[in-house]
């Protein structure tokens, strides 16, 4: 009976917890990505700003390459939305997990 | 693969669409012109597309792409060299000695045609923005 316990015993080597350890953490945390992604969206915001204005102050801008780069700002606003969103409701997942 | 790349080539059919209405809109306004700064009578411009392979663009919705997207753009604008049509106009002040005047190669049927055909293509690459768009829409409401 002992002898069949014991054998099921996991073996030392075989528990690989460096994958968990967040000083093994690999790559961009969750803030860094975020981070770039607002800037991304900033420089996109920026272009709509400057071509939007550049059709009022009727400088030759396109209208169209203005409405699309509304489009394109909007766009990306909207998926970086949907993946905080994402995020932030599956950290609240886990902060009300109860131990 | 570019989702903000199909945007990207319709953006540039539309401005290449805009810019041949333009140049048609310029042919039908000078449809009688007799004095041009080149001298002579006004000569009807034909817009040239080409297709253009466009830049990557480093943005969020962008990933990979294996080759380019092949966006349009105006070549160039040439001039019409068929015969300019004379008129018998004797009271006409650029009329020639013997009584003719030379009038732009601009033939007004021709010119409404090409607008509609502009018109027409320009509706069709906004329909394609419109479909980038909703496309981008729904696969974010993948998430959600």
């Amino acid at each position: 009976m002992n002898g069949a316990i014991s054998s099921l015993r996991i073996l030392p080597a075989e528990i690989d917890t460096a994958a968990l350890r967040p000083e093994n953490e690999s790559g961009a945390g969750f803030r860094e990505v975020l981070h770039s992604a607002i800037d991304d969206i900033q420089q996109l915001e920026g272009q709509a700003e400057t071509k939007v204005a550049g059709v009022l102050q009727g400088n030759g801008a396109d209208v169209h390459s203005a409405m699309i780069a509304v489009e394109k700002a909007d766009l990306s606003f909207q998926l970086m939305m949907q993946v905080r969103n994402k995020i932030v409701s599956a950290y609240q997942e886990i902060s009300r997990m109860q131990f | 693969m570019n989702l903000f790349g199909m945007l990207e080539v319709s953006g540039s059919a539309l401005a290449a669409e805009r810019w041949r209405a333009e140049v048609v809109s310029a042919n039908m306004a000078n449809a009688e012109t007799t004095r041009t700064p080149q001298g002579g009578a006004y000569r009807r411009q034909l817009v040239v597309f080409r297709a253009r392979p466009l830049p990557r663009f480093p943005v969020l919705l962008a990933s990979l792409q294996q080759k380019p997207q092949e966006g349009v753009r105006v070549d160039r604008v040439v001039t019409d060299h068929t015969p300019l049509p004379r008129r018998y106009e004797p009271g006409h002040p650029d009329a020639d000695a013997a009584g003719y005047v030379t009038y732009p190669n601009v033939n007004p049927v021709m010119e409404m045609t090409d607008l509609l055909s502009a018109v027409r293509a320009y509706q069709l690459n906004a329909a394609a923005v419109q479909a980038a768009k909703s496309m981008i829409q729904q696969s974010l409401q993948i998430l959600s």
